[in-house]
């Protein structure tokens, strides 16, 4: 698996983010991307009702995304964002936005996962 | 033909009025045949019944008279003593009382005895006394001493009273009056009237006017014709009727009328009844009643021959409208026929022509590939013959192609391809075909554009293109060498509406012109003006016949022709097209100020003015000397120009050398100089470069052209001059130290590494109350800049900055730029409120970080 197909299997925007990184750090950095503990964060402040705290960790996961195009979830973590933004009280379809940004994440992860296994072999 | 029907026509109507005339007249004469027959037939009629009664009227009243006779008679007895006193006095007493004027004893002998009255004298004894004799009544007409005549009654008397006088009868005398009053014979002259004479024609009572004694003298002395009889015949006939005893009738015209007579014989007597009847009165009712059938039967015959007239009248018309028409038929078709001969032999000429126009291309094709052929080797020479073999068949083609437009025009198959084009580039691919011909006669060629606002136009491109391009070439084709072509645009307001734009295209040039006799057939087909100065210029004759059906019939415009020859030709197309519903290009450029040099004064108005309608402040001069002096004086007062256009073709210093003046003044080759040209600039580019010229545009100057023009040579100006702001003050900032605020991790890593490649060394600050305290911890100036994150945890960035202001540390103004994935308004202005120098959002872009770096690092 190359990483123009890791990119489109997680739904990510490779030529986009490959005319602001050389390919060399773009692989270095989604590899990284498994290690990242915002989503973990973000799904430990929402449990302990800590709005504020997931606001923040929604917003890192938009950051990072947007600096490694991961469109798909940047788009729903962008939306989750909002939705958290100034302790926000909670609106119908929140669990569905939350629900959303798992399901891209795992999907994310589970890309960078196969590329990772693919380098390895 | 005509001649004949009409000749027809007019003798069956005389023929026919003639039969009605006849045959009415024949009407009206048996008629008034018939109606004469009738009222004779009628009259004697009338006549005897009449007579009979005047005659019985006479026998009552003479009867009457005779038994009052009687009655005297028969106090006469045999015994009676002649002369007895007493008997005489007994008669005269009885005939005074019985109104008797006479009374007589009459003698055998013939002698009257009066008894009463004057002595009297029988007219014409010899019937009278034979009657009398016989035992028989009488009357008898006689006179007493005075002349007058006297009515004789005679009653036979058994009695004598004197035997020896042998008395016959006793007479009794009765004026003639006595019988004329009573039968009432005078009538009144509109009537029937009567008299009574004896045989021998004298009167026994008679009319007033009668005044002889004799009516057979009368008739003799007064008339010479009696009913196509002589007088004598007449009287003969009546004399024998007589003696006949037998009525007697006829008719004559006496005096100018007409007259029915009836003759009848009275009783008691020799006398006759002749009764007149004139027909005067029945005349004027049967002529009244005839003349009415007349008139009748002219009115209705008049009636008849006026139908027959109208009837006469309209298929005369008819006749006429149908020959007219026959007429017209037959001219159309000669016309037709005329028209078919000339186009047959308009198109064998133009075969043979083309045969001719053909061939000559076809030979050249041939000739060439042949040379071609036999040199294959030779490089050169191929080449040089592929080049007139591809000029030869675009030739024909042309011709070819000319043909087939033609025949799709005469099948009516020529459509418009309607769409939107731009003036601009029909005018400008125009002008470039043109050019290598125009170049190869020396001619001068110039287009000009006159205050085009509207260039987007919906129309066929194709066709309009081959409009003018058959206007521009035939200019050519018929200019001499050297000679002038002049194209012009113009736009006005169209009659059909704000939505339409009229345009006038105008060609003229100064070339050998036409015949004013081959100027009224130029727009025929296979036209081609056969005089010995046009006999080489080839063609199909086909390309005016083309150019007007696509003006005139497909474009709904119109195409006018004014030429003179040896003086040139011009023609002037109008067309009214739809604008094209386009936005058009908001073209503005920089408030420049622009020199136009153009020995043309309405060429440098028109520009002048399109180029102010673009943003642009533009002068404008008619040489080159004027426009080096306004270029230096501007130059001096540090105002210069920013771009000159130049004409190329000036009078006295041409356009090159202008502009190597120019270049020599101002010592520097930063102002643009665009040298205008209608030509290929191909061969002159070489020396234009040296002198300085930057480069060229092309006419026709349309605003989109001058826009497009120089909004790329202004584009190159104003990017020269970015580039060269930037070298100046592009700083390298290798070296210099970056506090990064960033609290995850992986960001941090991607900025770092992003960074480092810059020069640029980093440090990593886990949020923001770590940033604080590192820069606190730091010498001054140690950072250049701080990279702030604002959504940290611990402290954010908004916090973070505005602890860093509050500090007591000589560097605490140091740049401070937010760099968040947070883009809103709100956000960037927020992240200026709290002191930070500006804002980039993520993902993180290395050029824009480095230009705001560069910008704030002190």
């Amino acid at each position: 698996m190359t990483l123009k197909e890791c990119y489109a299997a997680l739904g990510g925007d490779y030529d986009d983010v490959l005319g602001r990184l050389p390919e060399r750090l773009v692989q270095k950095f989604v590899l990284k991307f498994l290690n990242d503990g915002s989503y973990d964060l973000l799904c430990r402040s929402l449990a302990d009702g800590d709005r504020a705290e997931a606001f923040r960790a929604a917003h890192t996961i938009k950051g990072v995304c947007a600096n490694l195009g991961f469109s798909a979830l940047l788009e729903s973590s962008e939306q989750l964002t909002e939705a958290l933004r100034d302790g926000a009280p909670p609106q119908p379809g929140e669990e569905e936005l939350i629900r959303r940004v798992g399901e891209d994440y795992q999907r994310t992860v589970q890309a960078i996962q196969a590329f990772q296994g693919a380098l390895g072999a | 033909m005509k001649n004949k029907t009409t000749r027809f026509l007019i003798t069956s109507l005389i023929g026919v009025a003639l039969l009605c005339v006849c045959v009415f007249s024949f009407f009206a004469i048996h008629m008034s045949n018939q109606s004469a027959r009738t009222i004779n037939q009628v009259g004697t009629l009338y006549m005897s019944s009449m007579s009979q009664q005047i005659s019985v009227h006479f026998e009552s009243i003479i009867s009457l008279q005779m038994d009052q006779l009687r009655m005297l008679t028969d106090t006469i007895t045999s015994d009676a003593v002649h002369r007895d006193q007493a008997l005489q006095e007994e008669l005269v007493a009885g005939a005074k009382a019985r109104d008797f004027n006479y009374l007589a004893f009459y003698s055998s002998g013939g002698e009257f005895e009066m008894l009463h009255g004057d002595q009297l004298t029988v007219t014409d004894p010899e019937p009278f006394l034979a009657s009398l004799r016989k035992g028989e009544q009488k009357v008898a007409i006689g006179t007493n001493t005075r002349g007058e005549k006297v009515i004789l009654l005679g009653m036979p008397s058994p009695h004598a009273p004197t035997p020896e006088h042998n008395c016959a009868a006793l007479v009794a005398g009765l004026p003639v009056s006595y019988i004329s009053d009573n039968l009432s014979l005078e009538e009144n002259s509109e009537r029937a009237y009567s008299f009574i004479i004896r045989r021998d024609g004298s009167f026994v009572i008679r009319t007033n006017e009668a005044y002889r004694n004799n009516y057979f003298e009368r008739v003799r002395a007064l008339y010479e014709d009696v009913s196509g009889m002589t007088a004598d015949q007449y009287i003969e006939a009546l004399d024998a009727a007589m003696a006949e005893n037998r009525d007697y009738t006829t008719e004559f015209v006496m005096g100018g009328e007409r007259f029915h007579l009836y003759c009848t014989h009275l009783p008691y007597s020799e006398w006759y009844l002749i009764t007149f009847l004139p027909y005067g009165s029945m005349d004027t009712i049967v002529n009244g009643f005839s003349r009415e059938w007349g008139s009748m039967t002219v009115f209705s015959g008049v009636i008849i021959l006026t139908a027959l007239m109208l009837v006469f009248y309209k298929y005369y018309g008819l006749t006429r409208q149908q020959l007219r028409e026959v007429e017209e038929a037959r001219r159309a078709a000669e016309a037709a026929q005329k028209d078919a001969e000339h186009a047959n032999r308009a198109k064998s000429e133009f075969l043979s022509n083309m045969s001719h126009d053909i061939r000559t291309p076809m030979n050249a094709i041939v000739g060439m590939t042949a040379i071609a052929t036999a040199n294959i080797d030779d490089q050169q020479q191929v080449k040089n013959c592929l080049k007139k073999i591809t000029l030869s068949s675009k030739h024909l083609l042309g011709l070819i192609n000319d043909v087939l437009d033609m025949s799709k025009i005469e099948s009516g198959k020529m459509t418009l391809n309607m769409d939107q084009i731009s003036l601009r580039e029909v005018v400008d691919s125009i002008v470039s075909i043109c050019q290598p011909q125009v170049k190869a006669k020396h001619q001068q060629f110039d287009v000009f554009i006159h205050d085009i606002s509207t260039e987007n136009v919906l129309c066929d491109s194709v066709r309009l293109n081959q409009v003018m391009l058959n206007l521009l070439s035939n200019a050519i084709k018929f200019t001499p060498e050297g000679g002038e072509i002049h194209m012009a645009l113009y736009e006005e307001e169209s009659p059909k509406g704000e939505d339409f734009v009229r345009i006038q295209i105008q060609v003229k040039d100064n070339g050998i012109g036409m015949s004013k006799d081959f100027v009224s057939h130029i727009f025929d087909s296979f036209a081609r003006e056969d005089s010995a100065r046009v006999h080489r210029t080839e063609g199909t004759g086909l390309g005016m016949a083309i150019t007007k059906f696509i003006v005139v019939d497909a474009m709904g415009g119109s195409i006018d022709v004014d030429s003179a020859q040896g003086k040139g030709t011009e023609f002037n197309v109008t067309l009214d097209l739809e604008k094209a519903d386009v936005v058009e290009e908001d073209m503005i450029l920089p408030n420049w100020n622009m020199l136009v040099v153009d020995d043309d004064r309405q060429l440098c108005e028109s520009t002048a003015a399109a180029l102010q309608s673009i943003g642009v402040n533009a002068e404008w001069t008619l040489d080159g000397e004027s426009a080096v002096e306004m270029v230096v004086k501007r130059h001096q007062r540090q105002d210069g120009y920013h771009i000159i256009l130049l004409d190329w073709k000036l009078p006295g210093m041409d356009g090159i050398a202008t502009a190597r003046r120019i270049r020599e003044a101002l010592g520097d080759d930063a102002v643009p100089i665009l040298l205008i040209s209608a030509y290929d600039w191909g061969e002159i580019e070489h020396s234009a470069r040296e002198a300085g010229i930057t480069g060229f545009i092309s006419k026709p100057l349309f605003k989109s052209t001058l826009f497009n023009s120089l909004r790329q040579f202004a584009g190159d100006l104003e990017e020269k001059r970015e580039e060269a702001a930037q070298t100046e003050q592009r700083r390298d900032l290798s070296g210099k130290r970056i506090l990064l605020a960033e609290d995850n991790e992986l960001n941090w890593e991607i900025a770092s590494e992003l960074l480092s490649e810059e020069g640029l060394v980093l440090d990593w600050a886990e949020n923001g109350q770590i940033c604080v305290e590192m820069l606190n911890e730091s010498p001054p100036g140690y950072y250049d800049a701080i990279l702030m994150d604002i959504r940290m945890p611990v402290m954010g960035g908004y916090e973070a900055t505005q602890v860093i202001r509050t500090l007591e540390r000589p560097d605490r103004d140091l740049p401070i730029i937010a760099m968040t994935a947070d883009a809103f308004a709100e956000d960037v202005k927020r992240s200026l409120d709290c002191g930070m120098n500006a804002h980039v959002a993520k993902p993180i872009d290395v050029r824009e970080v480095m230009r705001l770096l560069d910008k704030f690092i002190k």
